[in-house]
């Protein structure tokens, strides 16, 4: 009973696709690439039946074309001007000129200053050799502690501070509509609440257990919201494969 | 050495950083530019080679060792070739020295990313649209208040967040339609929450910071020696 | 009835409502009216509050293809509502991914624009009216180094032409000169131009991004540290019928065109979660 029912949905399958065919014969795309593109929307979209081969090649191609599109524009777009660019220039001009204190200009089209950089970049492949894989700590290290540095006062005063100071609830609070007022108090309640429902250096219990209670309701609300937003993102993004279906590939929308 | 030399690297790096912003001197702000603009760019895209480099060895031990699926380790590294080849030899927009086009057909790095790269990645992510209907039917339930409370705020934002909403409760008072009360619901417990829960996550990443650039936070530098 | 069988829903079944729900009301669409929420309107008003001969409109479309049915209506709507303006456009991108949609993006609206010129006048120039700069890795440094000098960050633009060459680029210094810097984002893009850029330089921001990070900048908007904001594919959609009832811009509005879908696929959600409940609920009845 099973595999007949399995059968004949194959078959409407076939008849569905053999319709759609035939009333797109007009409209449907003679570009050989949107076809790939189709053939790679559906390899994917097979993984909604089940896993299977078609979909691990989509998987697998999708992580060799990505990078490679990476490694290419990263080559073009920063390796070409930042350092070969430079450094040609600067043995075009040793040539011409012999040495000069110019060619170490860092602000100079032509310098030979970049080797710098590019060394200390070059470390991180000293991973690949397990003996001098630690070399790979030091552009880390610079990296991550010139980001870290400029991150610190960064957060405080674009996240920390202003963001305590628009909890604040004020006189000027009620100023205009008084509602607005209201809302300001029940922000000032929520964040409160929400912070002493992760605190959880003290049990819980009193003043705690209540400002507790009180937040995870906020909580609640908040993921709640969020979920709504997240079920409208995901329909949005198979809105947007349907299209390239309908529009790109059988012509049927405009 | 091996500890000491990219701690005090990281250390010293760091103070130059925490010093940007509250030193405005031109000098200072020159150097920064010149750090920025010509070190760190340079340095950065080098981690990606490191990435690269970890995901061929991955494949290459995947093939050699037969492991589970190795035979798609060769699409992997075969479309990483070929997509190398192609954007390098022929260039970002198809105008490099390598012959991007035969006749009417192009195969340059941008039809390549348009027709091959967009539609996988879109369609990974339009799943979910799928997966999620299926995980809200089977496990969306009110099992108590606090998960009705998280249900009937998903709903009021659904409703809220569609035309459609708006034609099933137009017939309710002002203030009252679902857009009202979903627009309320984002403005004030939504954003009481999320407040305090971003207020706790940058404080926790400060700490954490502030522990790497004092050195007393040295997991990154991996264990061993 | 057996409620209970609403339970055991195979899940196949429910993937083929849910494509069922998204393709019939696409093939067959329906235009709803899609009002507008307040971060939309801060956002359409701070645009149009930029003096076009004093600042430009900076657009950084930090997307890539996972999330471009969202991200995508949204870079072309701010474009089309920057040059409406006669503001000049500045794009920017801080994911190599991005570049190529971005670079559609752009080209798209300069097409639509001159296909529907008049006369010369009225015809935008890539160079002079828009300009997209490109790609320099990592974000910290464009961010930072603008509040510097934009040319000094990004010195030739996506098609290799020197930016202190084009004309578009003359005036234009630093943030100073940005009337507003929007963050099209699929990611946390908005939030390193809310700590980097504008604490330190006082540049205006604004957020486009996917829904499932809209939520998290509402305490921003809040605390007015964003000037607005577009949510996902609704934002879009309601960002494009403000251009369009106020500019009379054409051109294709995908977002808006999506509506018809989006409502039905989240009214079908809806409808899932209640059969599951309704059944959850008389189970739990039973076995009590």
């Amino acid at each position: 009973m099973r595999g007949n029912v399995r059968y004949l949905a194959w078959a409407g399958v076939v008849v569905a696709l053999g319709i759609l065919f035939y009333s797109t014969r007009s409209t449907i795309s003679h570009d050989p690439w949107t076809w790939v593109g189709v053939f790679l929307t559906v390899a994917v979209f097979s993984f909604l039946y089940r896993e299977n081969r078609i979909y691990r090649f989509a998987e697998h191609l999708v992580v060799g074309v990505a990078n490679g599109y990476s490694i290419s524009f990263t080559v073009h777009r920063v390796i070409v001007p930042y350092v070969i660019k430079p450094l040609s220039a600067g043995f075009k001009a040793l040539a011409a000129d012999g040495p000069s204190l110019k060619l170490l200009d860092p602000n100079s089209s032509a310098n030979f200053i970049i080797l710098v950089p590019l060394a200390i970049g070059l470390l991180y492949f000293a991973r690949f050799i397990p003996k001098y894989a630690w070399l790979v700590r030091i552009p880390m290290a610079i990296f991550m502690g010139y980001y870290t540095g400029q991150t610190v006062p960064a957060a405080f005063t674009g996240v920390v501070f202003p963001q305590l100071k628009a909890t604040l609830v004020t006189q000027a609070s009620f100023g205009g509509d008084p509602w607005l007022g209201v809302w300001k108090v029940l922000v000032l309640v929520g964040v409160l609440t929400t912070l002493t429902y992760f605190f959880f250096s003290r049990e819980h219990k009193g003043v705690l257990k209540w400002s507790a209670k009180t937040g995870i309701i906020y909580v609640m609300v908040g993921f709640g919201a969020s979920f709504g937003f997240t079920v409208m993102a995901r329909i949005s993004l198979a809105i947007g494969r349907f299209y390239f279906l309908f529009r790109d590939w059988l012509g049927i929308l405009h | 050495m091996r500890v000491k030399l990219p701690l005090g690297l990281m250390i010293f790096f760091g103070i130059l950083g925490f010093t940007d912003s509250f030193v405005p001197h031109p000098w200072a702000q020159n150097f920064h530019g010149v750090l920025r603009n010509k070190v760190l760019i340079v340095i950065s895209v080098f981690a990606l080679a490191l990435g690269i480099g970890n995901l061929i060895s991955h494949h290459v031990t995947r093939i050699k060792r037969k492991g589970p699926n190795w035979i798609h380790s060769y699409t992997t590294l075969i479309s990483l070739g070929i997509a190398t080849l192609i954007g390098i030899m022929g260039g970002v927009t198809g105008n490099g020295w390598l012959p991007t086009r035969v006749g009417g057909f192009k195969y340059d790095i941008q039809t390549i990313y348009f027709k091959v790269l967009v539609p996988l990645q879109s369609t990974m992510f339009a799943l979910l649209a799928f997966f999620m209907a299926s995980a809200a039917y089977r496990s969306f339930r009110a099992r108590n208040l606090l998960a009705g409370l998280l249900l009937g705020s998903a709903f009021v934002v659904m409703l809220g967040q569609v035309p459609i909403g708006e034609l099933l409760t137009g017939f309710l008072p002002p203030g009252f339609h679902a857009a009202d009360i979903s627009t309320w619901i984002m403005q004030v417990p939504n954003t009481a929450s999320k407040r305090a829960i971003e207020l706790g996550l940058t404080l926790g990443v400060l700490g954490t910071m502030l522990k790497i650039l004092t050195g007393i936070e040295r997991s990154w530098l991996g264990g061993g020696r | 009835m057996n409620f209970e069988k609403l339970l055991h829903i195979d899940r196949k079944v429910i993937f083929v409502l849910m494509g069922v729900a998204i393709v019939i009301p696409l093939v067959f669409p329906f235009r709803l009216p899609v009002g507008e929420q307040p971060p939309t309107r801060g956002l359409f008003d701070t645009i149009d509050r930029i003096d076009p001969a004093k600042q430009a409109l900076m657009v950084s479309t930090d997307w890539t293809p996972q999330t471009e049915a969202e991200n995508q209506p949204m870079t072309v709507a701010l474009i089309r509502h920057g040059l409406a303006r006669k503001l000049r456009v500045v794009v920017i991108s801080f994911y190599n991914e991005s570049i190529p949609m971005a670079n559609q993006a752009v080209m798209q609206v300069v097409e639509e624009y001159n296909s529907q010129a008049k006369n010369e006048a009225e015809k935008v120039v890539y160079g002079r009216d828009v300009v997209l700069l490109g790609w320099v890795p990592p974000p910290i440094v464009p961010i930072l180094g603008m509040g510097q000098s934009i040319t000094g960050v990004y010195k030739v633009d996506y098609y290799g032409a020197g930016t202190d060459t084009l004309p578009i680029m003359k005036g234009l210094g630093s943030y100073d000169d940005i009337g507003l810097v929007c963050a099209v984002s699929g990611g946390s893009s908005p939030q390193w131009f809310l700590q980097f850029a504008q604490p330190r330089y006082g540049v205006k921001i604004a957020a486009a991004v996917t829904a499932v990070s809209a939520p998290d900048l509402y305490a921003y908007i809040e605390s007015g540290q964003l000037s607005g904001m577009l949510g996902g594919m609704k934002g879009a959609a309601e960002y494009e019928n403000l251009i369009e009832e106020k500019y009379h811009v054409g051109g294709r509005q995908r977002a808006m065109e999506g509506m018809g879908p989006q409502s039905i696929g989240h009214l079908l959600i809806m409808a899932l979660v209640i059969m599951g409940n309704v059944g959850y609920f008389v189970a739990r009845r039973k076995a009590s």
